[in-house]
């Protein structure tokens, strides 16, 4: 028995780790990238049925426009090709070289100038973290400009936009042009306009091999939040390039009666997007989960439409209508 | 042929594992000669090579470079151990990407794991004579890893448990030089003084192989219901525990006594582990270099 353990010793010393885990994939092949991408999206992307995606006739269309022998670039024009078919933002392939993006705000027009707003609407703006704000209509109106989820702002920062704002009309929050960022910043702007803990929305997340296979739906909820509240009307204003978290946050609006959207719908990208790693080193994202309104419906993710449709009128550049529908949302 | 060699080496040691368990332990009343319990704290530095792969996010082995640090608390005796184990290790890892003709990417990511090891082992009079000791018994083993790998984006934290309660056998030899001995090297002849001395292997084999690993899709619950939860809830929400997989770990010991009773010792430590959970899999390997000192507490 000595001896058995003696050799089973020099056996495990001398041996590794690779013979017992199963052979190392990463690998530069064309062809094995491809699989390998296709295969993650098929298993775990969200929203096929919706957008009515065939993802057997992405394999069968893109898959021979490679061979062994393509070229990094050539790889990557057919996997982002591939990708864009998904009509996703949340969507990207990231290499050394390039980030293949689809960029869904340009399939609408534009609603949103900053320079408009600053130049003819805001007299004296504050910028308190990432909120720029400013009283307008002769301080009926308090306005917030927010550009990006990923921007954060403390409570009590946020306290003092809303106590300068306490003998407002109403408040209207900018969201046109936001691309969103983190979630939590969701419940933390919009709990200040909420007197109470309300259910908002759902997510559900992909958890088996068939598109259509989805766990549990996940209540998502808005509480109050901070030491100050305005219970008063809120406008929020929003445009094809509110995205992601922006979408996430105009799906919630609809669960209170003091908020009204106005402008265009939203971009969408309610899927939560998470990462991967391809063979040849490349990551990737897409989205994995669904955003769901109260009633169950999953339209977030083609963008939500507003309570008051407005639009840009690029012919007069020293007015912005969307704003302006705004200020008459309130003051009227 | 890789394939089989490993089942025939996990099988050979799971047997081996099972047929010292019917050897039954040593009673109390074999003590023919007094021999001390001794208690040990020892602290442990070690320089590590931890590479891993996480299917869920990458088929890609990540490789690196870093360090681990261990405090245990050991009771030792001719015919018993116990040993209880805390363990922190931390490293830089590096994506075995494979060679790029165009522009080489790349993927940085920082390992750590804390660690938790209990052993209790009992002397098998049959294999064991003056020289050599040998001791089987059994471990519980529970390592959490955590993993940073920004280029994953939402998936940037990796986290696994892997629990496991695993069979153990011990075998030392006494090497000790019983008198000194003069070496003859030409210009120099140096004393090599009279010492105690030990060669100690360990090996350890998972029996039951637990692993809290991500669900289907790999997210977060936060994230999703933009709740702010403690770091922990936040962590593991969607996690689910599997019984799969297996580990193996092995350390091979020097360990020289010093005459105030303290020791210390160098070893190799090398593991590795596979964890399937429920969708997809995660694997593991280290090998250490380990300086440890021990120092006597107690002897009775």
């Amino acid at each position: 028995m000595k001896h058995l353990l003696l050799i089973l010793s020099v056996l495990l010393l001398t041996s590794c780790e690779k013979v017992l885990f199963k052979k190392d994939i990463g690998s530069a092949n064309p062809l094995e990238n491809f699989d390998y991408l296709w295969n993650e999206v098929d298993k775990k992307y969200s929203y096929f049925e919706l957008k009515n995606i065939d993802w057997d006739e992405m394999r069968d269309t893109y898959r021979p426009m490679l061979n062994e022998n393509s070229t990094e670039v050539e790889l990557f024009s057919v996997l982002a090709s591939m990708l864009n078919e998904l009509r996703d933002d949340h969507t990207n392939l990231t290499s050394p070289f390039n980030v293949s993006v689809y960029n869904v705000a340009l399939n609408s027009p534009q609603n949103y100038r900053a320079r408009t707003i600053d130049e003819f609407y805001l007299t004296d703006p504050w910028r308190t973290g990432a909120l720029k704000n400013d009283f307008l209509s002769n301080g009926e109106v308090g306005y917030i400009r927010y550009g990006s989820f990923s921007s954060g702002f403390s409570d009590s920062q946020m306290d003092l936009i809303l106590d300068r704002f306490k003998d407002t009309k109403g408040i209207i929050l900018d969201l046109r042009e936001n691309g969103g960022g983190a979630i939590f910043n969701i419940p933390k702007l919009l709990g200040r306009f909420v007197s109470s803990k309300t259910l908002v929305g759902y997510s559900i997340t992909r958890n088996g091999e068939e598109h259509n296979e989805f766990g549990e739906k996940e209540d998502f909820y808005i509480s109050p939040t901070g030491n100050v509240q305005f219970q008063k009307p809120v406008v929020v204003l929003i445009d094809r390039g509110s995205y992601s978290a922006a979408t996430f946050f105009a799906v919630a609006t609809k669960a209170f009666s003091n908020i009204t959207l106005i402008g265009d719908a939203t971009g969408g990208g309610g899927g939560l997007p998470n990462g991967g790693q391809l063979p040849n080193g490349w990551t990737y994202r897409f989205s994995v989960s669904q955003l769901l309104d109260l009633n169950g419906e999953n339209y977030a993710e083609d963008g939500v439409p507003a309570d008051i449709d407005a639009a840009f009128d690029w012919n007069d550049l020293e007015t912005d209508e969307i704003l302006e529908r705004g200020i008459l949302e309130i003051t009227e | 042929m890789k394939k089989l060699n490993k089942y025939l080496l996990i099988l050979l040691m799971v047997g081996l594992s099972s047929t010292t368990f019917t050897q039954g332990r040593v009673q109390p009343f074999d003590i023919i000669e007094y021999k001390p319990t001794n208690n040990y704290t020892l602290l442990s530095f070690g320089l590590t090579n931890p590479i891993y792969r996480d299917f869920a996010t990458s088929p890609l082995f990540y490789s690196g470079i870093g360090i681990e640090l261990n405090a245990s608390w050991l009771k030792t005796s001719d015919l018993r151990d116990r040993i209880f184990n805390l363990g922190f290790g931390i490293s830089a890892q590096n994506a075995r990407v494979p060679q790029s003709n165009f522009i080489q990417s790349g993927s940085f990511a920082g390992y750590g794991k804390f660690e938790i090891f209990y052993q209790e082992l009992w002397k098998i009079d049959a294999l064991s004579d003056n020289k050599n000791n040998t001791k089987i018994g059994g471990a519980i083993l529970s390592t959490q890893n955590v993993r940073a790998n920004p280029a994953l984006q939402n998936n940037t934290m990796g986290l696994e448990n892997i629990s496991n309660l695993v069979a153990s056998a011990q075998w030392t030899r006494d090497i000790s030089r019983t008198k000194d001995k003069t070496l003859d090297l030409w210009l120099f002849k140096p004393t090599l003084k009279a010492a105690k001395r030990d060669l100690r292997f360990l090996l350890n084999v998972g029996v039951l192989n637990f692993n809290y690993r991500p669900g289907y899709a790999y997210a977060y619950d936060s994230e999703i219901n933009g709740v702010e939860t403690n770091p922990v809830e936040w962590s593991f929400a969607n996690y689910k525990w599997s019984l799969n997989g297996w580990r193996l770990k092995t350390q091979l010991e020097y360990v020289k006594y010093l005459s105030n009773g303290n020791a210390r010792s160098w070893s190799y430590v090398w593991e590795a582990t596979t964890a399937p959970g429920k969708f997809e899999g995660f694997q593991m390997a280290s090998h250490q270099l380990r300086y440890t000192i021990y120092f006597i507490t107690k002897t009775r």
